[in-house]
C-alpha cells in the first residue's frame, strides 16, 4: 500500500467530515445557548406563521362591554393575557404582533445586509479611491446615532410600517458595509486567492466563489444580531408614535405606547408586549452568539 | 539548447513601494527555458525567487511593479500584456504550484469544484465533462479512488494529497510551462520525494517545461538540468547542474553548499554557515550584493556590481574574484581527512 493510499484511508476515517456549514451545524448542536435561541426563535416563527389558528379571536375585534367599567381586566381563563383598553383580546394581539415584528426585522435587516454587502465588497475588493469614498460615507452615517438617523428618515418619509422598515434598514447599512469590507480585506490576499488568479480565474469569479464564501460568516453572525436590534428599534419607533398609523395594527412597540396611560392600573398590558420583545430579541442574540463560535475558522476541524 | 526557447526573460526588474521606501526585489535577471526542460532557481528566503514568477504572470501584490525587462513567450511579451490578455496565459500557458498546500486551496469549496473551476476557465466544458476530467487529473497525480475524493473538502486531505490536488489544478489547463514555487517545502521528507517524482514524470510525459524555485539544493540537484543561483534579486551563478554542484565558482554558491549537512562528511567536519544576514533590499545595489558576507571580497567588489561572466562553457559567475574551481572538492576532502 502506498503512502497516498494510507493517507486516503486515514482521511476517510476522520470524523466531522463535511463542508463548512455541516461542521458548523455539528458544533452548534452541542451549544446549549444556541439551542435555546433556536427554540425561542422557532417558537416565535411558528406563532407568526400559524397566528390565525392559534389566536382565540381576531386581533382587531373590539368589545367594549368586556371592560366592565374598569380598565382593564387582568388575565382570566377566557382571556389569558387580559383585555386591552379598547376591549380587544391581548393574547390575540401578541400572537399577530409576532408577524409584524418578524417581518419588520427580516425586511429591515435584508435592506441593510444587501446594500451593505454590495458596498462593502466593492470597497474591500477594488480598494483605492473607491474604498476611501465608500468608507468616508459610512463614517458619516455612523457618526449619527442609529436611532436618531432612523427617526430622521421616518420624519422624512412619513410614519408607517414600510417607512420604519426602510429607516431601520438604512441605519444598518454602514455596519454591514464596514464588516463586509474588513472581512473581504482579510481574505483578499489569501494564498488560495493568489492560486486562483494564477490559473486565470476572472476577478469577478474570484470574488464570488473564493472570497465571499470565506468572508461571509461574520456577516451572517452580525445579521442575526442585527435582527434583534431591528426588532428593538422598530418597537422603539413604534413607541414614539412613528410606527403603523392604523391604531388597530397589533405591533408590539405600538402596543406598548398605547398602554402608557394605564400603566398604574393595568401594568400587564405593558409587561406582556415587553416580554414578547425581550424573548424574541434574546432568541436571536443567542443564535448569533452560537453562530459566531460555530463559524469561527479557528475552531474548524476541532470538536 | 537545441530547441527554441519557450520563455526568454531579459533584464527583469521588480520594485515594491512600501512605507519604508522602495524595495528592489528583482534587479535584472535573464534566463530562458526550452520546452521539456527543467530549470532551477535557488536562493534564500527573500532573494526574489517567488517575486520573479509572480511578475511573469502579472499577479504581483498591489504595490509591486515591473520596472524594466521583457519576457518573451510564444512571440508575446508577457510583461506588456494587459490583465485581460494575461488571464488567457495564466493556467492555460503557464501555471504555478504554490509553496503551502495548506493555504493555497479554498477551505470552503470541494477539491472537485476547484479543479473544475480551473478546467472551465479555459475550456468550454459542461459540468459533467469537467467532473470527469477532474477525476482523471486526480487519478494522474496519484490520489486513489479519485472520483469519490472530488467531493471532499481540503481539510479532509493530508498535506501531500493537497499538494497533489494543487498539481492537478495546475495541470488542468495543460500549460506549456509549470512554475513550481517551493513545492515541497511544507511537506515532510518522504512526501517530498513522492511529489518530486510525480512532478518529474508528469513533465516528462507532457513535455512541459518546469521552473523549480527552491532553497533546497538537494531538490535542484535531483531535478534540474540547469541551475540559477539567486542572491539579492540577481543571478550570481548560472550553469549546468553538474558543473555548479561539482565546481561552484561564486562564493555564495560555495557557502550554500558548505552549509548543507552531508551524510558522507567526516564526523569532525563542521558545517560552515554563511556569516551575516541577507542584504537589505531598500536600496539599488551599487556594489557586489554579497560583498559584506564574503570571504573572497576584493577592493572592486565594494565599488561596482560585478558582471555575469562566462568562466567555462555555459557556466556564468557574477564575481570579481571567483572561487578556485577545485575549492569545493578540496574543502570536502580536507574536512573528511
Amino acid at each position: 500500500m502506498s503512502i497516498a493510499e494510507i493517507e486516503a484511508r486515514e482521511a476517510a476515517l476522520e470524523p466531522g467530515s463535511g463542508g463548512l456549514w455541516r461542521d458548523a451545524w455539528a458544533r452548534i448542536r452541542r451549544d446549549r445557548g444556541a439551542l435555546i435561541g433556536f427554540a425561542l426563535v422557532g417558537f416565535f416563527v411558528f406563532v407568526a406563521i400559524f397566528a390565525p389558528l392559534l389566536a382565540p379571536e381576531d386581533p382587531r375585534f373590539q368589545d367594549l362591554s368586556r371592560l366592565g367599567g374598569s380598565c382593564c381586566p387582568g388575565p382570566s381563563l377566557d382571556h389569558w393575557f387580559g383585555i386591552d383598553a379598547l376591549g380587544r383580546d391581548e393574547l390575540s394581539r401578541i400572537i399577530y404582533g409576532a408577524r409584524y415584528s418578524l417581518l419588520i426585522g427580516v425586511v429591515s435587516v435584508a435592506v441593510g445586509l444587501s446594500v451593505g454587502m454590495v458596498f462593502g465588497s466593492i470597497a474591500g475588493y477594488i480598494g483605492g479611491i473607491v474604498d476611501s469614498v465608500i468608507m468616508r460615507l459610512t463614517d458619516i452615517m455612523l457618526a449619527i446615532p442609529g436611532f436618531l438617523l432612523a427617526i430622521g428618515i421616518v420624519a422624512m418619509l412619513g410614519p408607517g410600517l414600510v417607512q420604519i422598515m426602510v429607516a431601520v434598514g438604512v441605519t444598518q447599512i454602514p455596519i454591514f458595509t464596514r464588516l463586509m469590507r474588513g472581512s473581504i480585506l482579510a481574505q483578499r490576499d489569501n494564498d488560495f486567492v493568489l492560486a486562483a488568479r494564477s490559473i486565470g480565474v476572472p476577478r469577478r469569479a474570484i470574488l464570488s466563489s473564493h472570497i465571499l464564501p470565506n468572508a461571509i460568516s461574520p456577516v451572517i453572525v452580525q445579521a442575526t444580531l442585527a435582527l434583534a436590534t431591528a426588532i428593538i428599534e422598530v418597537a422603539g419607533l413604534g413607541f414614539l408614535g412613528l410606527g403603523p398609523q392604523d391604531p388597530s395594527t397589533p405591533e408590539w412597540g405600538t402596543m406598548l405606547t398605547d398602554t402608557t396611560r394605564y400603566l398604574q392600573t393595568a401594568p400587564h398590558l405593558a409587561i406582556i408586549p415587553g416580554v414578547a420583545i425581550v424573548i424574541s430579541v434574546l432568541g436571536f442574540n443567542l443564535i448569533g452568539d452560537g453562530l459566531r463560535e460555530a463559524l469561527d475558522p479557528k475552531m474548524r476541524g476541532r470538536g | 539548447m537545441a530547441r527554441e526557447p519557450l520563455l526568454t526573460v531579459d533584464d527583469l526588474h521588480v520594485r515594491f513601494g512600501t512605507e519604508r521606501g522602495l524595495v528592489y526585489a528583482v534587479n535584472g535577471i535573464s534566463f530562458d527555458i526550452a520546452p521539456g526542460e527543467t530549470l532551477g532557481i535557488v536562493g534564500e528566503s527573500g532573494c526574489g525567487k517567488s517575486v520573479t514568477s509572480l511578475a511573469l504572470l502579472g499577479i504581483l501584490a498591489r504595490n509591486g511593479r515591473v520596472t524594466k525587462g521583457t519576457a518573451m513567450f510564444g512571440g508575446r511579451d508577457l510583461l506588456s500584456l494587459t490583465d485581460q490578455q494575461l488571464r488567457s496565459v495564466r493556467g492555460r500557458e503557464i501555471a504555478m504550484i504554490f509553496q503551502d498546500p495548506m493555504t493555497s486551496l479554498n477551505p470552503v469549496l470541494t477539491i472537485g469544484r476547484q479543479i473544475r473551476e480551473a478546467l472551465q476557465t479555459h475550456f468550454a466544458m459542461d459540468k459533467d465533462q469537467a467532473e470527469k476530467r477532474a477525476s482523471e487529473l486526480l487519478d494522474q497525480v496519484g490520489i486513489p479512488s479519485a472520483k469519490m475524493r472530488l467531493k471532499d473538502y481540503p481539510h479532509q486531505f493530508s498535506g501531500g494529497m493537497r499538494q497533489r490536488a494543487m498539481i492537478a489544478m495546475a495541470l488542468a489547463g495543460e500549460p506549456k510551462l509549470l512554475i513550481a514555487d517551493e513545492p515541497t517545502t511544507a511537506l515532510d521528507v518522504t512526501i517530498q520525494a513522492q511529489i518530486l517524482e510525480l512532478l518529474k514524470s508528469l513533465v516528462a510525459e507532457r513535455d512541459t517545461a518546469l521552473i523549480m524555485i527552491t532553497h533546497d539544493l538537494g531538490v535542484v540537484a535531483g531535478m534540474c538540468e540547469r541551475v540559477n543561483v539567486m542572491y539579492a534579486g540577481m543571478f550570481v551563478e548560472t550553469g549546468r547542474a553538474e558543473g555548479i554542484f561539482a565546481r561552484p565558482r561564486h562564493p555564495y554558491t560555495l557557502g550554500l553548499l558548505q552549509s548543507v549537512p552531508r551524510i558522507d562528511a567526516g564526523r569532525r567536519q563542521k558545517l560552515t554557515p554563511i556569516p551575516g544576514s541577507p542584504r537589505n533590499m531598500l536600496s539599488e545595489p551599487a556594489e557586489c550584493p554579497f560583498a559584506p558576507r564574503c570571504r573572497y571580497e576584493v577592493e572592486q567588489s565594494r565599488q561596482e556590481v560585478p558582471p555575469l561572466e562566462q568562466l567555462e562553457s555555459g557556466h556564468h559567475v557574477r564575481c570579481f574574484n571567483p572561487v578556485p574551481a577545485d575549492e569545493w572538492q578540496r574543502s570536502r576532502l580536507g574536512g573528511a581527512a
